[in-house]
């Protein structure tokens, strides 16, 4: 099962040209860093902070076209936004999976 | 598409997303501009000024919707198109943003192609937008421009159609302050004998081509009113001035009035317009005067009917008029006020003050929302003459009236005298003088009488009664000859002199030569037509037939003789 939605990268690969290395690159970077910071907020049960973090990890997941990693970080925002962190962490354990299975794919991509 | 490119701000804080929007944006061949958050969103908007901006909506420090509002202020009244960049889902955070200033959104992950769509349909508007800015712009500077004009040419026309004696005790007017460009003309002078003329014009359209017409008009009025003309020779002119230079479909609905204090009646003349009311303080009755010809400017000088009615106007009668605004004053229904409302005003009769009181019922009539300046009303009351006082003629009042009061004096030499025929020269002059111009055959036979005398006999000393044989004939030519081969210090001078007098004007001109001149002393008192011979064969018989006097002055080598006309006829 792919990781990423294989049509869109592909549209995507198109637009970046020699940008697109840059780009995955700037992702996962950008992503680690935002990992760390969202396993310490749920941690800490800061509730708004994990909504942030999550919506832009969110966000930014789904312009890489990871659509199951965009939905899980969509999970984790919304539990946050409703106040509801008990599950969070069980979620995180899975995206964390998820992310370093987006990352090995998009790797090969390249 | 517009060839040309756009100049792209992309504001998002996630550095990946940033660089797939620029990617995009670059690639439709647009320019790009990046900021990390709000507050440089606002800082890159002041430095280059982007066409659109894609904003993201969560950023740290400022947030979009903040920026949004921050940039909507700062770009005033340019369009600046602001599409959020968004993952929220919430139908209310999409509100919100819309709220904040944003004009559209796009939602994560991007689509090239919904991208591509909406900054092209925000290019569009922007387009049109900025054509529309700047119509706006000409628009408000043509609009100023022809403020100005229009000033520019109130004064003038303000000189030309200036008001005339409306001011007299028995007139009463009201006229719209734009009245120069709602086409009403309102005209007031006294004639030489003392009576009124009154004229209301109400040219059709509106603006400058009604003004123009009306110049022409108030020119011909003030200045054949003053010369004394009646009213049908002016609104002769009138109309075929207007003939000629109105364009076909504009004319001059007119009514012309004649005021007489002496035989208590008004003349009018009236085309193409609503009746008017002439009211009768004896009787209290309103008798309706109507319209029998058509406009002014219309028809040609052979088919022009200027024929007037005569109406009995004793003290205390008034005559109303008015342009078509009143009758067509609207209320808030917009129903028409209408002639018959305008009648009615007269059926109360508790009081004569019917000026103030039309005036009060259309106004009345048309409440608050028809406050409509387009109104021209006139009440000409007849009062006794000393109340308006005697006619200050102004003999100078309009091109019309030509060159009334001058002095000329012209001296032809020697050479000039034998080769220069000087006779049009001064003809043409005279002929500027309007009352001389239907003189003028008579005037150049009495000028070229002045001049052969003046040169024949008197300078070349030449006896005309040589003339009589034939024989006679060739000696005089012979003898002219010769006096004109030795001709020195010869000259011939005309002083003419014009003064206007109360009913018309005086020429007087006065012939001098160098010649010996005669004795006239003796045979003054002789009967004209016995003296030819005794005159030394100077044509005087038949100058004096031409002109009221005939005077020889100095040693017989001046002559001074007069002329003097009317120009306002009897009435």
């Amino acid at each position: 099962m792919s990781h990423l939605n294989l049509a869109q990268i592909q549209e995507l690969k198109e637009v970046m040209e020699e940008g697109f290395d840059d780009l995955v690159m700037t992702y996962l970077q950008d992503s680690d860093a935002k990992m760390k910071t969202l396993k310490k907020a749920i941690q800490v049960q800061d509730s708004v902070q994990v909504a942030e973090v999550a919506h832009s990890l969110k966000g930014s997941s789904a312009n890489i076209c990871a659509e199951e990693l965009s939905a899980m970080f969509k999970k984790i925002e919304d539990s946050a936004r409703a106040e509801e962190l008990d599950q969070v962490p069980y979620v995180f354990e899975q995206t964390v999976e998820e992310f370093s299975l987006v990352k090995t794919q998009l790797q090969q991509v390249k | 598409m517009d060839a040309r490119p756009l100049k792209i701000l992309v504001a998002d804080d996630n550095q990946s997303d940033r660089m797939i929007l620029c990617a995009i944006v670059k690639k439709m061949g647009h320019i790009v501009c990046e900021a990390a958050d709000g507050n440089e969103a606002i800082e890159q908007f002041m430095q280059q000024s982007p066409d659109i901006i894609l904003l993201d909506v969560i950023m740290p420090n400022l947030n979009g919707q903040e920026a949004a509002r921050e940039i909507k202020k700062l770009a005033g009244e340019d369009m600046v198109p602001i599409i959020f960049l968004t993952s929220l889902q919430e139908a209310s955070d999409l509100a919100a943003c819309l709220e904040s200033g944003g004009d559209d959104f796009i939602s994560k992950p991007y689509n090239k192609i919904i991208l591509q769509a909406k900054i092209n349909a925000f290019s569009r508007m922007l387009k049109m937008h900025n054509t529309l800015q700047q119509q706006r712009d000409v628009i408000s500077e043509n609009n100023e421009h022809m403020k100005h004009e229009q000033q520019v040419a109130r004064a003038v026309y303000d000189n030309v159609a200036h008001s005339g004696c409306l001011d007299l005790p028995n007139i009463k007017y009201l006229l719209s302050p734009f009245s120069i460009f709602n086409g009403d003309v309102l005209l007031a002078a006294r004639r030489p004998s003392g009576s009124i003329h009154i004229l209301l014009g109400d040219f059709t359209g509106h603006g400058l081509p009604a003004a123009i017409g009306a110049m022409p008009l108030a020119e011909i009025f003030y200045g054949m009113t003053a010369k004394g003309f009646l009213m049908a020779d002016i609104l002769r002119e009138i109309n075929i001035k207007l003939k000629n230079i109105l364009p076909v479909g504009y004319f001059c609905c007119t009514c012309m009035v004649n005021l007489s204090f002496r035989k208590q009646e008004i003349e009018v003349w009236m085309g193409g317009l609503p009746d008017y009311g002439l009211y009768r303080h004896q009787t209290g009755e309103v008798e309706r005067v109507k319209s029998n010809h058509l406009p002014l400017g219309v028809l040609s000088t052979q088919a022009f009917d200027a024929s007037t009615k005569r109406y009995e106007f004793l003290p205390g009668d008034k005559f109303y008029m008015w342009s078509d605004g009143i009758i067509e004053a609207r209320n808030g229904e917009g129903e028409l006020f209408g002639e018959a409302r305008l009648f009615s005003v007269f059926e109360d009769k508790k009081s004569e003050d019917f000026f103030d009181r039309i005036l009060s019922s259309v106004n009345h009539f048309c409440g608050e929302n028809g406050k409509d300046d387009d109104t021209t009303l006139l009440e000409l009351s007849m009062v006794d003459e000393s109340v308006v006082g005697k006619v200050d003629i102004d003999l100078s009042s309009g091109a019309i009236t030509g060159p009334t009061d001058w002095h000329m004096v012209y001296t032809l030499r020697n050479e000039t005298l034998k080769t220069f025929n000087p006779l049009p020269v001064m003809l043409n002059i005279l002929n500027d003088v309007p009352a001389l111009r239907h003189l003028s055959g008579q005037l150049y036979t009495l000028m070229a009488e002045l001049f052969s005398n003046a040169f024949e006999h008197g300078v070349l000393g030449l006896k005309s009664e040589l003339k009589d044989g034939a024989e006679g004939f060739a000696e005089y030519y012979r003898q002219r000859g010769e006096a004109m081969a030795s001709l020195e210090d010869a000259y011939v001078t005309f002083d003419f002199d014009l003064t206007p007098t109360q009913k018309g004007g005086c020429l007087s001109i006065m012939v001098e030569d160098s010649g010996k001149g005669f004795d006239y002393k003796n045979i003054k008192a002789e009967p004209v037509n016995q003296t030819n011979v005794m005159y030394s064969g100077r044509g005087i018989p038949l100058i004096h037939s031409l002109c009221d006097s005939l005077t020889f002055l100095g040693k017989g080598n001046k002559v001074k003789v007069s002329l003097s006309w009317q120009t306002q006829p009897e009435e």
